[in-house]
């Protein structure tokens, strides 16, 4: 059994400072392009209060469906991004994962498919899910590189549904099953 | 796909009336034979107004980590026990089920048996568990007989457990698996 279930080869996946967390959620905001990677909600920003409570509340539910960790290097322990696994079917066993780097100098250097890489162990070893589904947006390549690093396969499109800078792009839906990622593991 | 799910042969599962459970169940109560085969807590009384909070608490969970139903004989409307899944263990796929009859006169007709088919059907087709467990006590051949009926295996017992009128019991732990219980309703669901 692995015994470091939340570390990868160049991350750690914590949940240590809530506040902590939540400052940085709070600033990265300023980063416009950064949040409209990551949602199709219209940019705004949050206080540190309010994304300290929804962390909270979040780790107090019971029961515990919604799995949202931190992203730390394991060089110098820095939070550098989170990433989430939630909206869980148990009876069919799907679960759907999201991730952000708010830190731009760690971009496309392998930490957030570092980050995707442990959680989707977790998912499929510890919480023995059947598969784990995403969606991207078609003006993010990075990131739809990473996921199919990660193993994610592109499923289907919904088209035109994002409108950003009076453009309408694609918004992709990928997924990885069970068996694959078990025998992406043995090769 | 079933369009009953909640149907069996003699019984119906239904939630429509907490209420009108909870004062089934606190008349139960009274009879300790019916409480000792069910539980090995100390019997009490419990009030209607205590038993109705309980129940409506657990219909307000938005996950599902439970799922309990009152059974009703199909011919009336009538209340005369209940069956409840709980404990889920999602990741592990099992969960635990638990069965009571407060009304005497549908004991050793069946009804209970049937009721327990109707929760594992949708405990193995729609939870899509890996396995149901249960407890029960060495005293009541009646309940054991009828699980043995509904596909669960005698796992193991716990020697002693209970101390009732001077003389101790083993619990008897059972189960049965997804596979198992597919092999015994072949043909019969799809």
């Amino acid at each position: 059994m692995s015994t470091l279930l939340f570390q990868g080869k160049l991350v750690r996946l914590g949940m240590d400072n809530p506040e902590e967390l939540a400052k940085c959620f709070s600033r990265w905001r300023r980063d416009t392009e950064y949040y409209r990677l990551l949602d199709t909600d219209p940019a705004r920003m949050f206080s540190v209060k309010a994304f300290q409570k929804d962390f909270e509340a979040n780790l107090e539910k019971k029961p515990f469906d919604d799995y949202l960790f931190t992203i730390h290097t394991l060089k110098d322990d820095r939070l550098i991004g989170f990433i989430w696994l939630g909206g869980i079917d148990w009876n069919h066993g799907n679960g759907w994962v999201g991730i952000g780097l708010g830190e731009r100098e760690y971009w496309g250097k392998g930490y957030g498919t570092d980050a995707m890489q442990v959680v989707l162990r977790y998912a499929f070893t510890e919480l023995n899910l059947h598969r784990v589904s995403l969606n991207v947006f078609a003006y993010n390549p990075r990131a739809i590189h990473s996921y199919e690093k990660a193993g994610f396969q592109q499923e289907g499109r919904l088209r035109k549904l994002i409108c950003r800078d009076g453009q309408r792009g694609d918004d992709i839906w990928m997924g990885i099953l069970r068996d694959e990622w078990l025998k992406k593991q043995e090769a | 796909m079933t369009a009953s799910l909640f149907q069996g042969e003699l019984v119906r599962l239904v939630m429509e009336n907490p209420e009108d459970f909870a004062k089934a169940f606190s008349r139960w109560g009274r009879d300790s034979e019916f409480i000792r085969l069910l539980d090995n807590d100390p019997a009490r009384l419990v009030s209607v107004k205590t038993a109705k909070e309980w129940f409506e608490k657990d219909l307000e969970k938005e996950a599902l980590e439970e799922a309990f139903f009152i059974i009703q004989p199909l011919e009336s409307d009538q209340s005369i026990g209940f069956v409840g899944l709980g404990g889920i263990a999602w990741n592990h796929g099992e969960a635990w089920v638990g069965i009571g009859l407060g009304e005497r006169e549908y004991w050793g007709k069946g009804y209970g048996t049937d009721a327990m088919r109707v929760i594992l059907r949708y405990a193995f087709t729609e939870l899509n568990l890996h396995r149901v467990s249960l407890g029960v006590f060495g005293y009541n051949p009646r309940a054991i007989r009828s699980y043995e009926k509904a596909g669960f295996v005698h796992e193991g017992r716990i020697r002693k457990q209970l101390w009732r009128d001077g003389k101790h019991w083993d619990a008897i732990q059972m189960g049965v698996l997804r596979n198992e219980w597919l092999e015994r309703v072949k043909g019969e669901v799809q």
